[in-house]
């Protein structure tokens, strides 16, 4: 009796939320016909930016693991995929495909090493290698274009049209998003939680910590694979940017912004995020300097990031 | 036998922390450790579940050696523990503390794909209900009173289905109300389920009260191992005990 | 003028006279590199000197850390040229740029970092990547996007002949800099009183909390005396080399190697963390100046793993 009241009781809580979010898909789906091609040019950037957040909380807020090397994979990714199509001139399907292979197996080898040291010397491992990464794309000029980068690659003519490009981010976004809702929400992603809140206690449940930190690291690079492949396709070049650290802060804030401890909080940040460097943008030369007052501000009042933030004002109304 | 600690030696730089201690624990039988503190305790504790290596001397548990096993191992084998320091997963709910013990206990921790939240959930109640706390399943970790956490803990640590449980100070900062309720639980789990229990504690009614063998452990070394009349009634222990105080008392 | 880009990105002036083909490493151009790669490791001893301190007493990475140095150039530039017809106008910028960066320092400490110490350490890095925005858009502000440049001062403007090569003295006169400095905080951290207070809350907050001191105020105060160091390496710099923007991020990049190799809050660990990564730049942007950039991070990840408190810090 106890379970069939529960199980109501579940479906009390999802039912307007279930609403909210056909809204929100039925919105997302008419996207074309409702916006212009330079709103929508912005709405392909933030799905790509949504994924990579995404990719980066499944550590971050799910495990606890702060890396400054997400741009690193990111760019593995956009430049597997440059590289087979714009060098060895292989089709899209196969070039889309390695990307987010290859960013696995740097992260595996990566992340062996880093998950080997905790806390600050993890995040400074991390640091090392995206530096690395930064360092080989920069300097392997015959096969990364060096400073120069990859610019023309040779896309299939379906990526001409914008919103072409669009439903085909959509959709890829939206799948491997789910796939990572799936993740969190499963038995593995409820250890990954248990590991971020102490990770010494998990030992002590039977857990080998530092294969789950693992895994997860290799997920994140997975998925953060598919983001720079995508972005590399979307935007026909990819450069040694990319990797830069100061990329991975930028996915660090938009994490924070929308809230690291809630699914929906590196979606939520992206946007806020992107609406808030274009308008910011429009009106004054000087965005850095009040993005930093923004990213002082956030860590100073609000800490859940803009989702947590909400959460806790509804929990309080309820 | 369930647990062996054989001539356990252990320092740190030059503090020898648990000198030459032997310890055991019967399947059916309720150990409880005590002494001052620095006494070494929480290091035997940390030493026999793998945390910390030992320097000389061995670990068996059921015949098995297991000295140099890491915690997750050892675990796994069927000792269960709970900490001196509140030691749970604050942001997660009672319910989901336990969950996840048993995750780990039924090999479940691997599935990528099922959905997590009402798995395993008549498992998760009948254990939140043996140590009293079904009413909260739903409250966040951080959030439950002291007690309240302390019984989380041994919650989770039953989650692995042990044969063996180590509480480390398991009425530590109870009232006594709390007290009371908690020593009948860790009983009545011992005796109900045939788990072997060695715990540490300070309250010496909660000692008294439940042990089948008291062990007393002064600077790191073993001192007494005995009934609790015998010890009650040792010289040395009480002069231990009572020396502390005297020392204690002049340093404050 | 032979500028190279060095690791930091800026242009560094290297001493070597030498015949512009690749020639093979002279004994006079190894100890020439040997000379240049020390000097520049003098100036990061300073900056990495700051940072170790820092994160040993306060557990805090400060991310903004080559800002503060950074900052410290700019100021220095300031001066020297606002005053500039004063005679020893470097020498007073060496003393107040340093003094206005520590203050900025303490500020930073007391209005923001005081609030997130004992948090997770993402809001740390968060918080003080914010300030690297806020301090090097104030930067750009104020001095623009150029390239400025300082001067050496009066008595260190010529070159010395050493080894066959022409040596800038400015440059000796950094090394002995960075050897007076470290002197000085080996003495002030080992031998006096308020050493030891720094010691005793470095060693244990608590301990040292219930032993009276005011725990608090060490904490600004040791945030304002790396804040100090870097002000001090930035208004050292100058001469040496250029002053301009990009050098924050750049930087703190080799700090964190620095501090790394040498232990998180080791001082004697990041004069040799320094000195080391110098003289591999130096030696690696002549051998193999493409790859010279990766091997600080080769080395730093080598450190990680085998030995992660670094050479001469202390295991946790």
């Amino acid at each position: 009796m106890e379970e069939i009241k529960d199980k109501l009781e579940l479906l009390r809580g999802r039912i307007p939320r279930a609403i909210l979010f056909a809204i929100f898909c039925a919105f997302m789906i008419a996207l074309p016909a409702l916006i212009g091609k330079s709103w929508l040019n912005i709405t392909v950037e933030m799905l790509i930016m949504a994924l990579a957040a995404c990719s980066l909380n499944l550590m971050l807020g799910y495990t606890g693991m702060v890396s400054f090397g997400p741009a690193g994979l990111y760019a593995v990714g956009a430049y597997t995929t440059g590289i087979l199509l714009a060098k060895l001139g292989t089709g899209i399907v196969p070039a889309m495909i390695a990307a987010p292979i290859m960013a696995a197996i740097v992260g595996w080898g990566v992340g062996w090493i880093c998950v080997r040291r905790t806390q600050v010397y993890f995040a400074l491992l991390t640091l090392a290698f995206a530096q690395i990464i930064w360092t080989i794309i920069f300097e392997w000029y015959p096969v990364t274009g060096g400073d120069d980068g990859l610019v023309s690659i040779p896309t299939p003519d379906f990526f001409f049209s914008i919103t072409n490009s669009y439903y085909f981010c959509l959709v890829l976004v939206a799948s491997c998003i789910y796939a990572i809702w799936r993740i969190v929400n499963s038995p593995f992603g409820g250890t990954l939680q248990a590991i971020r809140e102490n990770p010494g206690r998990v030992e002590f449940i039977g857990v080998n910590v530092k294969r789950y930190q693992l895994a997860a690291f290799v997920l994140s690079s997975l998925f953060l694979g598919v983001a720079g492949s995508l972005y590399c396709v979307f935007s026909g070049s990819a450069f040694p940017d990319y990797a830069h650290w100061t990329k991975s802060t930028d996915m660090l804030v938009i994490c924070l912004l929308g809230g690291i401890y809630n699914f929906s909080g590196p979606i939520v940040g992206t946007a806020v995020y992107t609406i808030l460097i274009k308008t910011i943008s429009k009106h004054t030369m000087q965005w850095n300097l009040i993005l930093g007052v923004i990213v002082v501000l956030l860590v100073l009042l609000m800490r859940n990031g803009v989702v947590g933030f909400l959460s806790q004002k509804l929990s309080r109304h309820r | 036998m369930l647990l062996q600690v054989k001539e356990l030696w252990k320092s740190f730089g030059g503090l020898i922390a648990v000198c030459d201690v032997n310890l055991q624990v019967n399947s059916d039988e309720i150990v409880s450790i005590i002494g001052p503190n620095g006494a070494g305790k929480s290091t035997l504790f940390n030493l026999i579940t793998g945390h910390i290596s030992l320097d000389k001397g061995a670990v068996f548990f059921k015949d098995r050696n297991i000295t140099s096993m890491p915690p997750h191992e050892i675990s796994s084998l069927g000792i269960g523990r709970s900490f001196q320091k509140i030691n749970i997963f604050p942001r997660l709910t009672s319910f989901q503390n336990v969950q996840v013990a048993l995750f780990s206990a039924t090999g479940l921790s691997r599935s990528l794909f099922s959905k997590a939240k009402l798995l395993l959930s008549e498992k998760v109640q009948d254990i939140l209900e043996s140590v009293g706390l079904a009413d909260q399943a739903r409250t966040l970790g951080g959030l439950l009173a002291h007690g309240d956490q302390k019984r989380l803990e041994i919650g989770i640590a039953l989650a692995l289905n042990p044969e063996l449980l180590l509480l480390d100070e398991p009425t530590q900062g109870m009232s006594a109300a709390e007290t009371a309720q908690t020593t009948e639980l860790i009983y009545r789990l011992s005796k109900s389920r045939g788990i072997g229990l060695a715990f540490v504690e300070h309250d010496m009614k909660v000692v008294f009260s439940i042990s089948d063998k008291i062990y007393v452990m002064h600077q790191g070394a073993m001192i007494f191992c005995g009934k609790p009349e015998e010890v009650r009634c040792n010289e040395e222990v009480q002069r231990v005990y009572l020396g502390k105080e005297k020392d204690s008392a002049a340093k404050s | 003028m032979n500028t190279v880009q060095g690791i930091s990105g800026e242009p560094t002036r290297l001493p070597c006279e030498t015949d512009s083909e690749v020639n093979p490493m002279t004994l006079e151009a190894a100890l020439g590199q040997m000379l240049s790669g020390i000097s520049l490791g003098m100036v990061w001893f300073l900056i990495a000197a700051g940072l170790s301190i820092i994160f040993g007493t306060l557990k805090v990475l400060n991310l903004a850390h080559g800002s503060i140095y950074m900052l410290g150039g700019f100021l220095c530039y300031h001066i020297t040229s606002t005053l500039s017809p004063t005679p020893g106008v470097f020498w007073i910028a060496l003393i107040v740029a340093p003094l206005l960066t520590a203050t900025v320092g303490g500020f930073v400490e007391v209005l923001l970092l005081r609030r997130i110490y004992g948090q997770d350490m993402i809001y740390q890095y968060i918080l003080t990547f914010g300030l690297i925005l806020i301090i090097g858009e104030v930067c750009k502000l104020v001095w623009g996007v150029g390239y400025n440049t300082v001067a050496a001062p009066w008595p260190f403007q010529d070159a010395v002949s050493l080894f066959g090569l022409a040596f800038p003295r400015y440059n000796l006169f950094l090394i002995g800099m960075g050897i007076l400095v470290f002197v000085g905080l080996r003495a002030l951290i080992g031998a006096t009183g308020l050493g030891g207070i720094i010691r005793a809350v470095t060693h244990n907050r608590e301990v040292a909390s219930a032993l009276g001191i005011n725990v608090p105020v060490v904490y600004t105060g040791v945030f304002m005396l790396g804040c100090w160091l870097a002000g001090l390496a930035g208004a050292l710099m100058p001469p040496m080399s250029v002053v301009a923007l990009g050098a924050d991020l750049s930087v703190i990049i080799d700090c964190f190697i620095i501090v790394v190799i040498g232990g998180l809050g080791s001082l004697p660990g990041a004069f040799l963390g320094a000195i080391i990564l110098g003289l591999t730049t130096a030696f690696g942007l002549y051998i193999i100046p493409k790859l010279a950039v990766a091997f600080g991070f080769i080395l730093m990840i080598i450190v990680l793993i085998i030995r992660p408190w670094g050479l001469m810090g202390e295991p946790d």
